[in-house]
């Protein structure tokens, strides 16, 4: 038996597998490698976005959020770069997160009470599904929390807010216009209206796990509850990636040239 | 939907500001017909899809029936072409992402029909304890 000392996984093969996948991405165009990099630093992204966990918001939201700024990254990076896409990845992921609260505004706009009912609701909902065996109603999300319906369908707004922040926010960052402010006169936008009805070339701009959440959810049939037990999720935000991804696909679709597929 | 039906109707603009409050509304409305936390989902998923395609200038307007058995929601105008044809499709082909296979998906019924003024509205019915 060897008593060599056990070493970390070595940094520097990792370093050089990412840059064969960069290349093979945006070389190549082959988009399985871009997907192997968001799978390889996803943790990389949990890290991060455990530091801003307790503000809250749900740590799985936040996980989104700083995947978002990943896919940016690996998507940006450019191949003469000597960085690590790690390295790279970080400020994008940090900044990411950082936007999105700051555009929800949330220490600003939304009382703690109602961020903590959200917070608490995704539970309620998922014991309450699993004691019901069905999505539960309003009136007994509110009894399970002890507050009012009315409370309870603010606070489903509140959790799905957060939407709007990728769906404004260009590949360019905060300088960029808004996708909907780049819409010119009424002929380029009716062609390019034509493209929304089909939604799919934008899938590719989706994580994996968001593509396989809108496959089960309109291909498959599947409701969110059955979503989000296969993978692990809350229903809440399932549904929350449901509407992101929608949004974002749509974003996509905008900003492609007239005439071109997203 | 069948029984005593109550009207409610609500014109909004088309801002994305008010996006959220329309879906704030849904909610409420949905709450008094005892929808599941997820059929409430989906008829506002299924009237934010329409708004998204109904542009950012002007207003909508929107009607809500609710029966004991549901809600039929009337979104319009929406005068963009793209809409009738999204929803006037013949079959969705398996692999294709389309507001028809969205909203086919999260209502239980929906189709087009033709405004006082020749513009189009859309009609979405959910009904309580379906899907």
């Amino acid at each position: 038996m060897s008593t060599a000392p056990r070493r970390s996984p070595a940094p520097e093969r990792a370093r050089e597998e990412d840059r064969e996948l960069l290349r093979r991405y945006h070389r190549d165009g082959d988009t399985s490698a871009r997907e192997e990099l968001i799978q390889r630093h996803l943790p990389l992204v949990r890290s991060l976005a455990r530091r801003y966990a307790g503000r809250g918001e749900a740590l799985e939201d936040i996980e989104q959020v700083g995947a978002i700024g990943l896919i940016k990254a690996i998507d940006r990076f450019e191949l003469e770069r000597d960085v690590s896409l790690a390295t790279y990845a970080t400020p994008n992921v940090v900044g990411e997160i950082k936007r999105h609260f700051r555009d929800k505004g949330w220490a600003i706009r939304v009382p703690r009470a109602l961020q903590e009912l959200n917070a608490s609701m995704s539970g309620a909902i998922e014991r309450l599904t699993g004691k019901l065996g069905r999505s539960p109603s309003i009136a007994e999300i509110a009894d399970e929390l002890k507050t009012t319906p009315e409370e309870v369908i603010e606070a489903m707004e509140v959790g799905s807010a957060y939407s709007t922040v990728s769906l404004s926010t260009g590949p360019g960052g905060d300088e960029e216009l808004d996708p909907l402010e780049t819409i010119g006169d009424e002929d380029v936008e009716f062609e390019r209206s034509e493209h929304r009805a089909a939604l799919e070339p934008a899938l590719d701009r989706l994580a994996p796990r968001e593509r396989e959440i809108l496959r089960m959810r309109f291909e498959e049939g599947l409701p969110q509850t059955q979503i989000a037990h296969r993978i692990g999720l809350s229903q809440m935000h399932v549904s929350r990636l449901i509407r992101k991804s929608l949004g974002t696909m749509r974003e996509e679709l905008l900003r492609a040239p007239p005439g071109t597929s997203a | 939907m069948n029984g005593s039906e109550e009207r409610i109707d609500l014109e909004a603009p088309l801002s994305g500001d008010f996006q959220a409050v329309v879906r704030l509304i849904i909610g409420g409305i949905a709450e008094r017909v005892d929808f599941a936390f997820e059929e409430i989902d989906d008829l506002q998923l299924a009237v934010e899809r329409l708004l998204a395609e109904a542009g950012q200038v002007g207003t909508v307007h929107l009607t809500f029936e609710v029966g004991e058995t549901g809600i039929r929601a009337r979104v319009g105008p929406l005068s963009q072409r793209v809409v009738e044809d999204a929803l006037q499709d013949g079959d969705v082909l398996p692999g294709r992402l389309t507001l028809r296979r969205i909203l086919q998906t999260v209502v239980d019924s929906f189709g087009v029909e033709e405004s006082a003024d020749g513009r189009i509205v859309v009609r979405l019915e959910k009904l309580k304890g379906i899907a």
